[in-house]
């Protein structure tokens, strides 16, 4: 399939001769800043993570090697907060497909209005996550918030509710706004891909006598392949590595019931200011998520 | 027939999940003290005030004492914070470094797409590897090391900190997306534009500089929006309204649960309107670049 391959090729090598001079001369300033604000940080931070570094004890710095590490490991919160990404993540990247998906299938037909539509599409994907944040916990208020007050108003609650202060529902929630600022951006994905399948095929396969149904299992979701991998691939990216929503919305809480990794790196680090054990945090976050970025590039561009 | 029906109502919905939950923001924000508080919420304020906007246009010469405080409806506890006038300086700060970062931006991807995208050399592949490796580093991870390089240089509370920790976040996407559109360009081009006797930079500069117009465009808009939402790095870097940015502002009055809702919906419409006109004007650029920048990801 050539979008299969379109999504995993590297760039194409350009005909000309070589020219290493000008070529590392116009490559400089970006090596140099990567280097400066994202490698030298990345291995800083390991050097950083065999020290025992406390804010509130900066006086003494003790080389400890891996003990942050076994610190960390030990740790039941951290696990627990491991699983709870990993509940959040799947609930996110499922919504947003499903979503997305009914979304592109809805763009992708001619009717008046689809241009207002789609630029209405980007409405969420340009709100800062602070702003869609506030929106939310304003709309989930247990006092005089939108929630309650259209359940109430159809007749589906009889007293108004606590929704984000109700530990079962947290993380649902948080979930749900995320999955409303992420779908647009999935939704732009798949319209591509939908774009990208032939006309005739449909034709050829209703000539076959399949019906809408037939056509939409056979032709439509094997030809969304490319467009999905790369939906679960960046989903996924960004619902482990969340902040925002956590900080603005529950702060980890109620209890601790949406203490996902980010936020445990985040109290670890700066309400703790145990910067040893928060750089072995990020550190091992660093490397999870490179190693399942590479595993879901390798398995899934296999598979689909 | 049947169609069109389906496709109305498909459309009703769609446009309901997105747009409802922006539309309660912006009815909230014109909500005076005693109607925020209505139970079940008036959707439409029967009294519409602007009362929350001006405190946020006016605050620096309105003092907020415990009887102004109390002119909000005590029950609620409702009320204009005094940090409301850090807003519009918070806007600044956002806006200068956000424009700050796009042109860094352009200055470090441009020649460095080209190079990429139109020139041999050895370490190409890896110099491309290396840039799509440095797009997946969490940002969570790159906060600790840089808090303790600005802390170091004395740049904690300082613009510059967000300048430079943003170009982590915002430079591999740019690149991305440039040399994606490069690429598309013939190399025949460039071939020509050197018999002609152009240096390699006057090749890029007056041949496909004017020729990636819409792909820049694009960089412009993501870093734009990248910088001008970006909250984690912000919140460990800034610490006075010197240097703090909207969102961190923004997220200040979230978390007081004293203020009133309907002030902070206010902040929220104002915080919101400068990237969603971006994006609802430029939607074309936005999508193409999307598409660019994510189809080889």
């Amino acid at each position: 399939m050539s979008a299969t391959a379109g999504a995993l090729r590297v760039f194409r090598a350009p005909v000309s001769r070589y020219d290493q001079a000008s070529a590392l001369w116009l490559l400089a300033p970006m090596l140099g800043v990567l280097a400066l604000v994202a490698v030298f940080p990345v291995l800083y931070s390991f050097w950083v993570s065999l020290f025992d570094l406390k804010l509130t004890r900066p006086q003494r710095v003790p080389f400890v090697g891996f003990d942050n590490y076994v610190e960390v490991f030990q740790d039941e919160l951290f696990w627990q907060s491991v699983w709870r990404t990993t509940s959040f993540t799947v609930i996110c990247v499922v919504a947003v497909m499903l979503i997305a998906l009914a979304m592109a299938l809805l763009l992708n037909e001619e009717f008046r209005g689809r241009r207002f539509l789609s630029a209405m599409l980007l409405v969420p994907w340009a709100i800062p996550y602070v702003a869609n944040g506030l929106m939310w916990k304003w709309i989930y208020d247990s006092g005089y918030g939108a929630l309650n007050g259209v359940l109430f108003q159809l007749d589906f609650i009889d007293k108004y509710m606590v929704w984000l202060g109700d530990s079962h529902k947290t993380l649902w929630l948080i979930a749900n706004a995320f999955v409303w600022k992420e779908v647009p951006l999935a939704t732009i994905l798949v319209l591509v891909g939908l774009k990208s399948i032939p006309g005739d095929l449909y034709s050829a396969a209703r000539v076959d006598g399949a019906n809408t149904w037939a056509r939409f299992i056979h032709i439509t979701l094997p030809a969304l392949r490319p467009a999905f991998m790369l939906v679960v691939i960046y989903e996924t990216m960004m619902a482990i590595r969340h902040f925002d929503l956590f900080f603005i919305l529950t702060e980890g809480g109620p209890a601790e019931a949406s203490h996902v990794l980010a936020w445990h790196v985040y109290v670890e680090t700066f309400r703790k200011l145990s910067f040893g054990t928060g750089s072995a945090l990020a550190y091992i976050m660093a490397l999870v998520t490179f190693a399942l970025a590479f595993w879901l590039i390798r398995t899934l561009g296999r598979k689909l | 027939m049947s169609r069109s029906i389906f496709l109305f109502f498909a459309s009703a919905i769609f446009l309901l999940y997105i747009l409802a939950p922006v539309a309660w923001m912006v009815s909230s924000s014109f909500h005076g003290e005693a109607e925020i508080t209505s139970r079940p919420p008036h959707w439409i304020p029967h009294q519409p005030t602007l009362e929350n906007f001006g405190a946020i246009f006016q605050a620096r010469d309105k003092k907020v004492t415990y009887e102004t405080r109390r002119a909000g409806d005590p029950a609620t506890g409702g009320y204009i914070p005094s940090t409301a006038r850090n807003f519009i300086p918070s806007m600044w700060n956002s806006l200068i470094v956000a424009v700050s970062v796009v042109v860094l931006n352009l200055i470090v991807a441009v020649p460095a797409a080209y190079a990429m995208a139109k020139i041999r050399f050895i370490g190409r592949q890896t110099s491309i590897y290396f840039m799509l490796t440095t797009r997946v580093i969490p940002d969570i991870a790159l906060v600790v090391p840089f808090f303790l390089f600005i802390r170091a240089f004395g740049l904690l509370d300082h613009l510059g900190s967000l300048i430079i920790t943003y170009l982590a976040i915002t430079v591999p996407f740019s690149v991305f997306i440039l040399v994606s559109y490069f690429e598309s360009l013939p190399d025949e081009l460039d071939k020509a534009a050197r018999v002609d006797g152009c240096s390699r930079l006057q090749t890029l500069l007056r041949v496909y500089v004017p020729l990636a117009a819409p792909a820049l465009v694009a960089v412009v808009l993501f870093t734009f929006l990248t910088s001008w939402n970006e909250f984690l790095l912000a919140l460990m870097f800034t610490q006075t309204p010197n240097s703090q940015t909207m969102p961190i502002v923004v997220a200040s009055f979230a978390s007081d649960f004293t203020i009133s809702f309907a002030f902070i919906n206010a902040a929220g419409v104002l915080a919101v309107i400068p990237p969603v006109a971006m994006a609802v004007v430029f939607e074309r650029y936005i999508v193409s670049g999307l598409t660019a920048g994510a189809v080889k990801g």
